[in-house]
């Protein structure tokens, strides 16, 4: 029997990158519409808020010293020992922090009547700054885990570009599920046969390449998630419900739109992209010694 | 420069946990404590059992002290660092129990105290003191078989180079980079 990984919870864990990926991609989708003034864009801002704290709440609960963790991290900041360069969690902890800070000021724009907000949060320098910490944010989620030399499974750099991938997925998903109109929809649905076309392929090359090219701990992982006991959550959530039916919907949508279609296959991309992050965190085995 | 490291002779050992037992007396009050990262109790000595022939082999794994540590890389706020003996030690009061440390090393040679929320590992504070005043850590003053050994590798008369120097060693995962400096002595 394979023993997974137990000391990072997928069920916390999971949720978090997911859930920091939303925040992330959704953040340069919402830049994007408001650039274009897509009717109804602003609901975006809302969403984006919501789940960068829930982020936060599901990572703070994984930790086992959380109580210590606001006079660590100044501690370590003013004591010259916060690893900026050294750490990706570190690089998490800025990065979040920013955009946390950069998406309340967006919120607030919409919630407060207060013209000095307006002009900030609608300046282009602000767009730039949401979209690259965007971006960052979802990179470093994969980052996160690619970096963790004790399990195999995880190092590889396909996780930041398949989280990446799938991030922009929850992003059109969730554009999909809040602003749906013609145009949008068209156009978000071509883009996500696209991004879901190349997720398939990524998702497939991670437990190929650890199938057959992998250490032992990479190979035991995949076999967990190809056939082994996490392959029914796997072929059936991440690849089935998660990306191909999502895919075949969007494939058919080209041609002929349907709104009720169109939401079941986001709901979908979005249930697929949070199991996608339990499952490959759940499959995580340290190597054999020796 | 000091390279403070541990030896562990496999073809010494006579598997009699005496080394297990001080750790966990020395370092965690002999308490009865379950260790559930490792399924085991508090100590900072895993025993690990390979059947991979006719005869069952025993290998103990603990803190390798890796001169390229990656729970000292991947640690947020410094709270894991190499100190300037070459031993990896922890800063209590920096770790914010992320746990980072624990799924970067290798070895699986941390494991967590659900009492502090704490990463513990190989020398604790018992060990590192009795150090400091110039003794050996608790497993190796205990071992009654002289299966265990340590010192500084670049002093080439501590007790460790002198055995090194004697027999045939490997050093486990080699190819992970993490340079560790954990000896197991597998013949003269």
């Amino acid at each position: 029997m394979t023993a997974f990984q137990e000391i990072w919870s997928p069920y916390l864990i999971g949720p978090f990158l997911w859930l920091a990926g939303i925040a992330g991609m959704g953040s340069v989708a919402y830049v994007m519409l408001a650039r274009q003034r897509v009717e109804g864009f602003q609901r975006l801002a809302y969403a984006l808020l919501p789940a960068i704290v829930l982020a936060l709440v599901f990572v703070v609960a994984d930790l086992s010293r959380p109580w210590n963790m606001p006079g660590a991290i100044l501690s370590s900041i003013l004591g010259g020992t916060f690893g900026w360069v050294r750490s990706w969690m570190a690089v998490g902890i800025a990065l979040l922090s920013l955009g946390t800070v950069l998406l309340l000021f967006l919120t607030l724009r919409y919630i407060a009547d207060s013209g000095i907000l307006v002009r900030i949060v609608d300046s282009t320098w602000y767009g730039v700054l949401l979209v690259v910490v965007g971006v960052l944010i979802t990179i470093y989620s994969g980052f996160l885990i690619a970096a963790a030399p004790g399990i195999p499974f995880w190092n590889t750099a396909l996780i930041p570009v398949l989280w990446l991938l799938s991030a922009s997925v929850c992003a059109l998903a969730l554009v999909e599920l809040l602003l749906h109109h013609g145009d949008v929809t068209r156009q978000v649905v071509r883009i996500s046969v696209a991004l879901e076309s190349a997720e398939l392929i990524a998702v497939l090359a991670l437990i190929n390449l650890a199938l057959y090219g992998g250490s032992t701990a990479a190979r035991l992982s995949a076999q967990a998630l190809a056939y082994g006991p996490l392959a029914a959550a796997f072929w059936g959530g991440v690849v089935g419900l998660g990306v191909v039916i999502p895919l075949a919907i969007g494939i058919v949508s080209m041609k002929r739109q349907n709104r009720a279609l169109t939401a079941a296959a986001a709901v979908l991309a979005l249930i697929g992209a949070l199991l996608l992050r339990i499952l490959v965190l759940q499959a995580g085995v340290f190597e054999p010694i020796p | 420069m000091t390279r403070l490291a541990h030896l562990w002779d496999q073809s010494r050992c006579v598997a009699c946990g005496a080394c297990i037992a001080a750790c966990n007396a020395a370092n965690y009050g002999s308490t009865g404590r379950v260790n559930k990262t490792w399924g085991w109790l508090a100590s900072n000595i895993k025993r690990v059992e390979l059947v991979r022939g006719p005869r069952p082999m025993l290998l103990l794994v603990q803190c390798q002290h890796c001169d390229n540590a990656p729970c000292v890389a991947v640690c947020p706020t410094g709270a894991s660092y190499r100190d300037v003996d070459g031993l990896v030690k922890i800063k209590a009061e920096l770790c914010i129990g992320c746990k980072y440390c624990m799924v970067a090393c290798p070895y699986e040679a941390r494991w967590l105290d659900e009492e502090s929320g704490l990463p513990r590992k190989c020398m604790e504070e018992e060990c590192l003191s009795r150090v400091k005043a110039g003794l050996e850590p608790v497993c190796v003053a205990v071992c009654p078989a002289g299966a265990r050994a340590f010192g500084d590798l670049d002093d080439p008369n501590s007790a460790i180079s002198r055995r090194l120097a004697q027999s045939r060693y490997i050093r486990l995962l080699e190819d992970k980079g993490t340079e560790p400096k954990y000896f197991v002595v597998v013949g003269p």
